[in-house]
């Protein structure tokens, strides 16, 4: 298997946990990856102490399977991190322990992980779905869209992992997309103005 | 000994001994620990075990491995290997990050002492060679 057929071979993997485990939006939540982590009987500990670059492990041993969650992440990372780790279990658990950190991003095992997560949060088909809705057509996608696409559909799938997946797809340029680190502050920016509430009147 | 009378006795131990001999009162430590001052005195007699979770903090304050609290016999020359294998694939983490997950996998590896999850050795009564 080469490494192409290996990735498409993890997506195919992520749909089938989809099905599987009833989860039809791109609003993945943590709850839901706890429910299936319990259907495997894969054991979560959220260390209670901070990691400068770690995100999380994944452990099998003679104790069983255990995915280890740093201290802090915040809802979307870290369900990004359990639907990555829940990649080792399927497929890695023969290694005993997968890490997750900047160091060894680059590797097959670890790509395959973040494309594992990216597709269990959103798969390729939902998105294409919800790009032909929106009428966006292929190197059209603009940091708008996607602030738009997280706010209709609620995705868990962070911006980071929406602009990988449409400049993958075709729906943007390379690195238009990839390459922004400011997506809190364009979502400030493109998000329709907060109405205050007109204070009650008091009657008299 | 058994995993009670080993807590209790690496515990008090530590205490004593505690900033090269100078010693740590227990109503210090349980300051320290953030528990009621006799906790600490139960933990020494053995009258209460410390959760897995207290023995984590205790060796995190004490600054030594979560594993001298537990019985030598119930770690296991397998087990301690396991650990050490485990930990050298991860040695491309950052130091401050490899020390932190080697905690966190002697955590785990204690919890499975306290659980009784400790794989059976060859050898033992009732094995297969009497």
């Amino acid at each position: 298997m080469n490494t192409q057929q290996y990735y498409e071979d993890l997506k195919l993997l992520a749909r089938q946990v989809r099905a599987e485990h009833g989860l039809t939006s791109p609003r993945v939540l943590l709850g839901d990856l706890r429910r299936i982590y319990a259907h495997y009987g894969i054991e979560v500990d959220e260390w209670p102490y901070r990691f400068r670059n770690l995100r999380g492990a994944f452990i099998n041993d003679d104790l069983g399977a255990t995915v280890m969650l740093a201290k802090g992440l915040p809802q979307d990372p870290m369900v990004f991190t359990m639907a990555h780790e829940l990649k080792h279990y399927f497929r890695d658990r023969h290694l005993g322990i997968s890490y997750c950190d900047q160091s060894n991003l680059k590797k097959s095992l670890e790509i395959g992980a973040e494309i594992f997560a990216a597709e269990l949060l959103f798969p390729d088909r939902d998105f294409i779905s919800h790009m032909s809705a929106m009428r966006i057509r292929q190197e059209q996608c603009l940091p708008k869209t996607l602030i738009e696409l997280k706010r209709k559909t609620g995705t868990t799938l962070s911006y980071a992992g929406l602009a990988i997946k449409a400049e993958r797809l075709g729906y943007a340029p390379s690195h238009s997309l990839t390459t922004i680190k400011t997506w809190r502050r364009l979502e400030a920016l493109y998000s329709p103005p907060v109405r205050r509430p007109t204070p009650a009147r008091f009657q008299i | 000994m058994d995993l009670l009378e080993h807590i209790a006795a690496t515990i008090k131990d530590l205490r004593v001994n505690y900033n090269s001999g100078e010693g740590l009162s227990q109503d210090a430590l349980a300051k320290q620990l953030k528990v009621a001052p006799n906790t600490i005195s139960r933990w020494e007699t053995g009258t209460y075990c410390p959760s897995v979770t207290d023995v984590e903090r205790i060796s995190r304050f004490f600054g030594v491995s979560m594993m001298a609290f537990m019985p030598p016999e119930m770690i296991g020359k397998e087990e301690d290997e396991n650990l050490k294998a485990l930990l050298r694939t991860a040695r491309q983490l950052h130091p401050a990050d490899l020390e932190e997950l080697q905690k966190y996998a002697e955590f785990r590896r204690a919890r499975g002492i306290y659980q009784g999850k400790t794989r059976p050795k060859a050898g033992r009564k009732g094995g297969k060679h009497k």
